[in-house]
């Protein structure tokens, strides 16, 4: 989610932190080891098997939703733009729930009747179409190199930050353990790795939640002492304007069904009737991981505003600056080594969608299987990290660019095709193709002219909601030129699933 | 694929206002493009559409053969009411004067933007998925059907899942 970290935090690296840090480093190397030791087919590796519990599930999906942004980034923003910025995170009130209802049962029913594993797959699956199949794998791919060298990035910061080893060394070191289980393991190592860091996050996030309340004397004396110097900020929008914040929550939360990371982990559940506890759990999950998001972005402003805190020499700095200026030692390493989880936890996501994509869906699209998919599997795992690893060396403003379309470009691509896809008889291939395509090369054209500076957007108006909008509408469009006999082109297991 | 007209209502009309809700947010976008920027209506067509989209494609999700959405009407029309009138009331409600009194810690429009549309759908929605679950969303029965339907289809293809 967004651009993760695009300053240098302070470096902490004492004993207890390095302390805490090899022990986190630790428990990540033995839970791959564990599971490698039960990663024998691609099925396993891609898909845990189709065998992952309830909680395990729950917990590891929390971890890889929210990446470093919710622990840096995020209360940075915050800082910055007042409670705007909660418009990123408040639409977790509905976005489990919806897509429970939306995909979680239709795509784990795909998976059982025909074994799918990735995304595309069911996009394939839908619509009889590798073409549609692969469109949507090559959209994916794109938003995943953004979203990888972003992650390493950040994974070298944290670590030089902890360790103290240079951020080049950082995102090598970072990236070798990750890509470590990611081989090993497969998705297998990832998921409960992130069960490891999600737990990790949450404790850390709700012990720095109460210790700022506690330090500033409860909400009401932390909104007092903003309201006198600066009420804007915890105006409803904060500094935003309502069209920009609004536009926020419209991205996240209609963009939120499309997030491979999140929708592929449907297929993973053992058992599909455990879909029942799903959305409840995963969304207490997110809101004891976002707590610090909120807590540390208020409290920051309140200390900083009574002079507790020295004013931030850049925003990134309000979760690292907090932590070493106002917390214990253990409570920082705790959350610096949660910050490192994060961003493991979501570069080991992405590596297996990425490797998924390429030695599945795209020979598929060019109507090739692959013999051995395992094999290929892990050397496309390690291609991907090698080269996001070399990526995220470059200029941090290039990384900053492959970062923030990530989200945009997979809500505009594959929401319109996928979510509602499998729940309307009446829409085609065609449909879904025009909205793949429209949502990749909107993206990319809006995007690219935006960091050249050729063109401006209007306050409140982003690439991504642009591309989402127009994806929808290109996607009923195309649907309904072309709805002739839309419903016989579904295979009957597929119709089956669609109308349960 | 067979279809009840009470299922067909449901989705017909959860896709026009999906529709209708799309385009609403694309004219608010639009707006903000003339000179001068973005018009005082425009994040009022957001304000809108956005629970009509995620309210919409909630319906499309959940509806199911003959039994449209049956009990789900409620907690999804709660969830239209509490975002559509929390962001209408940030928009419409004038600022706080000073030193009013807070709200669980924040001042009232804050407050009902975190509390009301961040925290109260989720006392309504999870839960409104779990107890409906069974009747609503899946049963033992359904997963039977689509595994039967399977085995049937790769009898039929052998050497080909997909």
């Amino acid at each position: 989610m967004f651009a993760l970290l695009q300053t240098s935090l302070p470096h902490v690296a004492q004993p207890v932190v390095i302390g805490v840090g090899i022990a986190y480093f630790t428990v990540i190397v033995a839970i791959s080891v564990w599971a490698a030791r039960r990663t024998r087919t691609a099925s396993d590796f891609f898909v845990a098997g189709h065998g992952i519990g309830l909680i395990a599930l729950t917990v590891a999906s929390v971890s890889t939703s929210v990446s470093g942004f919710a622990f840096i980034g995020g209360p940075g923003l915050i800082y910055t733009v007042g409670l705007g910025a909660m418009y990123i995170v408040l639409p977790a009130s509905v976005t489990n729930v919806m897509g429970a209802w939306v995909l979680a049962k239709r795509m784990r029913l795909l998976g059982e009747a025909r074994g799918l594993m990735t995304v595309p797959d069911a996009i394939g699956a839908r619509y009889r179409s590798p073409a549609a199949q692969g469109l949507a794998g090559i959209a994916m791919l794109v938003g995943i190199i953004g979203y990888m060298a972003t992650n390493a990035l950040a994974m070298g910061v944290v670590i030089n930050a902890i360790f103290g080893v240079g951020i080049g060394w950082g995102i090598w070191l970072g990236m070798g353990v990750t890509l470590a289980y990611s081989v090993a393991g497969g998705i297998l190592a990832g998921i409960y790795n992130d069960v490891f860091q999600g737990t990790l996050m949450a404790v850390a996030s709700v012990l720095v939640f109460l210790f700022v309340l506690k330090v500033g004397g409860g909400l009401g004396n932390i909104s007092n002492t903003i309201l006198a110097s600066d009420p804007t900020f915890l105006g409803p929008w904060g500094k935003m304007t309502p069209l920009a914040a609004l536009s926020f929550f419209f991205v996240f939360g209609m963009g939120s069904l499309g997030q491979p990371q999140g929708v592929h982990k449907y297929y993973m559940l053992r058992d599909p009737m455990q879909l029942k506890w799903y959305p409840l759990l995963k969304t207490l999950g997110l809101i004891l991981v976002l707590l610090l998001y909120f807590g540390v972005g208020v409290g920051v402003k309140a200390f900083v505003t009574n002079g507790m805190m020295a004013p931030l020499s850049a925003p990134d700095q309000a979760t690292p600056s907090l932590l070493l200026s106002i917390t214990p030692l253990f409570l920082a390493a705790l959350v610096f080594s949660g910050v490192a989880a994060a961003t493991m936890s979501a570069a080991n996501s992405f590596i297996n969608i990425g490797a998924a994509v390429v030695m599945h869906d795209l020979p598929i699209a060019f109507g090739k299987r692959l013999k051995n998919e395992l094999f290929w599997g892990r050397a496309v795992t390690v291609l991907i990290a090698v080269a996001a690893a070399i990526i995220a060396q470059k200029s941090g403003t290039m990384v900053a660019f492959l970062g923030i379309f990530g989200w945009g470009l997979f809500a505009s691509t594959l929401v319109p095709a996928l979510a509602v896809g499998l729940n309307w008889e009446g829409a085609t291939k065609a449909g879904a193709i025009a909205s793949i395509a429209t949502g990749l090369i909107v993206t990319l054209a809006l995007e690219t002219a935006s960091f050249r500076k050729v063109f401006t957007f209007p306050s409140g108006v982003t690439a991504s909601a642009v591309a989402l909008v127009l994806s929808f509408l290109m996607f009923f469009l195309f649907s309904w030129l072309t709805r002739r006999d839309a419903k016989n082109q579904i295979d009957p297991d597929v119709a089956l699933i669609m109308e349960l | 694929m067979t279809s009840s007209p009470i299922q067909d209502t449901t989705r017909r009309a959860a896709r026009y206002v999906l529709v209708l809700s799309i385009l609403a947010i694309a004219t608010g976008y639009a707006s903000a493009f003339k000179t001068g920027g973005a018009p005082g209506w425009a994040p009022w067509m957001l304000a809108i559409g956005m629970p009509a989209a995620l309210g919409s494609i909630m319906v499309l999700g959940a509806a199911r053969g003959s039994k449209g959405i049956g009990a789900l009407k409620l907690p999804f029309l709660f969830v239209f009411v509490v975002l559509a009138s929390g962001f209408c009331l940030a928009l419409g409600l004038p600022a706080e004067a000073k030193g009013a009194t807070l709200l669980f810690g924040l001042p009232l429009r804050a407050a009902i933007v975190i509390y009301g549309i961040g925290l109260l759908p989720i006392v309504v929605l999870p839960v409104a998925y779990a107890i409906t679950f069974d009747t609503q969303t899946l049963s033992e029965s359904d997963i039977a059907r689509v595994r039967e339907l399977a085995a049937t289809r790769r009898a039929a293809n052998p050497g080909s899942e997909r």
